[in-house]
């Protein structure tokens, strides 16, 4: 058997082995449910499709056309209910069933019933204003031509509208975040389970350490970007139906971003999980080892976050060039699209050389401690060993 | 022929094997003693490329052991260890992959081995969920089940009832008739006597003794005597010259003779005492070769 086909080998046991254990299965669906709940989450609470629905009573078609158009203005739809009389306006008021009621909207005195004042207000006022304009102009004998329509040319076109996605890249950096989180976990465990059951003696006896830990890495890896790709297609579906993100190329666009960052992401913490791991014996001494690597993932994420209210600050242009955090922070710059081509370059070139030399640290940490039971293996000690 | 050839390990200042040379010829049953710590476990696992010899090299057809050759080897370690929540034959399917097998081979070196060992109503429960006896079956045959050309075994006995030496005794013959050597390491010395052509006694970082256990017994005491005379008073042989009393006990006496004494005159003095029931070359068992090898 060739030193690929073993590779090959270990990779398929561990897909195998983990698509069918159920807490795998159960983890998958929770990860796809939340970020289904994301995305309700974000029609209900985004202001951008905020509805107000307004009672009239005494009104016409256009009071409600008047009504719909000063809520346009103000980034409300407005749904107008005919109500008979003015009980019936405190009513529906006082049930909730409108955000507020209209008396007499053309007549002297118009008057607006409300729980509180709010938005209604605006609304109510501009259109009740234009309605007592256009009646004047009427009355004097204008004749009103429809406003001409404004052009938009745009200048600089990278100023559009990126706060969709921003939002999306920060929804794929917490997926992103939980699953280098729960694969990296996998790893481990991984390879202190074949160190604990002493199982790792045989499993040399016919390979390399580094077969064991590539066919690991890989084997886990197809499954997460698996994983990554099921969550993405259920997002952007969800997203597109729901209508949370209006522009599907530029949500596509940046979840293929997060997705690429999502590999390199994993090459990186899946190799330093894997030779801290193999320092330990005992699946309850794990914690202390990743512990640094997991702080590294935490502090990637809250700057990330940070950086999807501000993309430009210092803080997350700095961070996005540290690797470890790169894959966290960049997404969400590039998504607000305010990165240079050449810093995406310099970003991905500096974490593909952080993935070499952890691969190669990792890989002598790994295969000189892998057959060191019992207790804690020193850093140290690890690097000295002899590789057979 | 598989050689070891020189074997030297030092582990920090602890000189662990000093120059380890011995060969299993093709279809022998070599067995491996030495005291705990002598390096048995070392050596094996040098074959097997776990650690790195100082010096030296084992050969397998004449060519240095690679991995290609050691794919070729069946294993089972000295600390046992299979993956506890793998059921037993997709398991043993794997090792029978890694080892080279291709799909259907490997399936049907499962199914010929769980039956044979009885693990056959086992094959579909997690390791993890059987008895030590069993585990310790299960992990024989992920072994065997690659057909390998090579046997290499630390301590197969260790752990096992009767039954299971006696079924894993069986198999280990059989594949030694098949023309694999088998090398294999253990303390039960009376189970090494009865089942190996050749054994080889490790101490000190060196092998102190090799070969069949007849030609140990000719080396190293073939020259003891057993005789029974009922009648005879203590000491009855310590006048005749050249001859060293072991053991004596109401006239059942071993003695040990110079090379140049010639039996026949102790049984003249044996016949002097009156009547003499049993006069006898005595075999030492390997457990004293095992002894006198080591104290030397």
């Amino acid at each position: 058997m060739s030193a690929a086909g073993q590779v090959r080998l270990v990779a398929r046991r561990e897909i195998t082995t983990r698509v069918r254990d159920k807490g795998f299965i159960i983890s998958s669906l929770v990860i796809v449910l939340l970020v289904v709940g994301v995305m309700i989450f974000q029609l209900v609470a985004g202001g951008r499709t905020s509805t107000t629905s307004i009672g009239v009573v005494g009104g016409n078609p256009s009071v409600e056309t008047a009504l719909q158009q000063a809520g346009e203005a103000s980034g409300t739809a407005v749904t107008v209910t005919e109500l008979p009389d003015e009980a019936a306006a405190r009513q529906a008021v006082a049930d909730g069933d409108v955000d507020g009621a209209v008396l007499d909207p053309t007549g002297d005195s118009p008057q607006l019933l409300v729980e509180s004042s709010g938005s209604v207000d605006d609304v109510v006022r501009s259109a009740v204003g234009a309605l007592s304009v256009g009646a004047q102009l009427a009355a004097q004998g204008v004749d009103l031509q429809p406003a001409p329509t404004v052009s938009v040319t745009e200048l600089d076109p990278s100023d559009d509208d990126t706060g969709p996605a921003v939002v999306v890249a920060l929804v794929g950096v917490v997926v992103l975040y939980g699953l280098l989180i729960l694969f990296g976990q996998f790893v481990a465990q991984g390879v202190v389970e074949e160190k604990s059951s002493r199982v790792v003696e045989l499993l040399l006896s016919t390979m390399k350490p580094w077969q064991l830990l590539a066919g690991k890495i890989l084997g886990l890896g197809v499954l997460g970007l698996a994983q990554m790709v099921l969550i993405a297609v259920v997002g952007v579906t969800g997203a597109l139906a729901l209508g949370v993100v209006s522009v599907p190329g530029q949500l596509i666009g940046t979840v293929l971003v997060v997705i690429g960052w999502f590999l390199v992401g994993y090459a990186f913490y899946a190799s330093v999980f894997a030779a801290a791991a193999s320092l330990v014996s005992r699946q309850e001494d794990l914690g202390s080892v990743l512990t640094p690597t997991t702080l590294l993932l935490v502090v990637g994420f809250f700057i990330s976050i940070q950086a999807g209210q501000d993309p430009g600050s210092g803080l997350a242009t700095v961070t996005s060039f540290v690797p470890g955090l790169t894959p966290l922070v960049m997404p969400v710059r590039m998504a607000a699209g305010d990165v240079p081509l050449w810093q995406v370059l310099l970003a991905v070139a500096i974490m593909a050389a952080a993935i070499a030399l952890v691969v190669r640290v990792g890989g002598r940490v790994y295969a000189g401690a892998l057959l060191r039971t019992g207790g804690k293996t020193k850093l140290r000690e690890a690097l000295r060993a002899e590789r057979a | 022929m598989l050689e070891f050839d020189g074997l030297v390990k030092t582990y920090g200042e602890n000189r662990v094997l000093e120059g380890v040379s011995f060969a299993v010829a093709p279809g022998q049953m070599f067995g491996f003693c030495g005291s705990n710590g002598a390096g048995k476990t070392t050596t094996m696992r040098i074959a097997m490329g776990l650690a790195r010899a100082d010096a030296g090299q084992v050969r397998w057809r004449g060519a240095p052991l690679d991995d290609a050759g050691r794919q070729r080897i069946g294993y089972m370690p000295e600390e046992r260890g299979l993956y506890p929540k793998m059921k037993v034959a997709d398991q043993l399917t794997y090792f029978a992959r890694l080892h080279g097998a291709t799909s259907a081979d490997a399936d049907r070196a499962v199914q010929e081995w769980t039956g044979r060992l009885g693990l056959a109503d086992k094959r579909g429960e997690r390791v993890e969920k059987l008895s030590l006896g069993n585990q310790q079956r299960v992990q024989l045959a992920a072994a065997l089940v690659s057909g390998p050309e090579v046997l290499i075994l630390d301590e197969p006995f260790s752990g096992l009832d009767p039954v299971g030496v006696d079924s894993l005794a069986d198999a280990l013959l059989e594949r030694c008739r098949a023309g694999v050597p088998v090398v294999f390491s253990s303390h039960q010395l009376d189970l090494v006597e009865r089942l190996c052509d050749a054994v080889g006694i490790l101490a000190r970082g060196r092998i102190v003794a090799s070969g069949t256990v007849p030609e140990l017994r000719q080396r190293e005491g073939g020259r003891q005597l057993r005789v029974v005379v009922p009648d005879a008073g203590p000491g009855w042989a310590g006048a005749v010259p050249g001859v060293r009393v072991v053991s004596e006990q109401r006239g059942d006496t071993v003695l040990e003779l110079d090379p140049a004494t010639d039996d026949q005159a102790v049984l003249a003095a044996a016949l002097r005492t009156g009547r003499v029931t049993h006069f006898a070359r005595r075999e030492p068992s390997l457990v004293e070769l095992f002894r006198e090898a080591v104290a030397a």
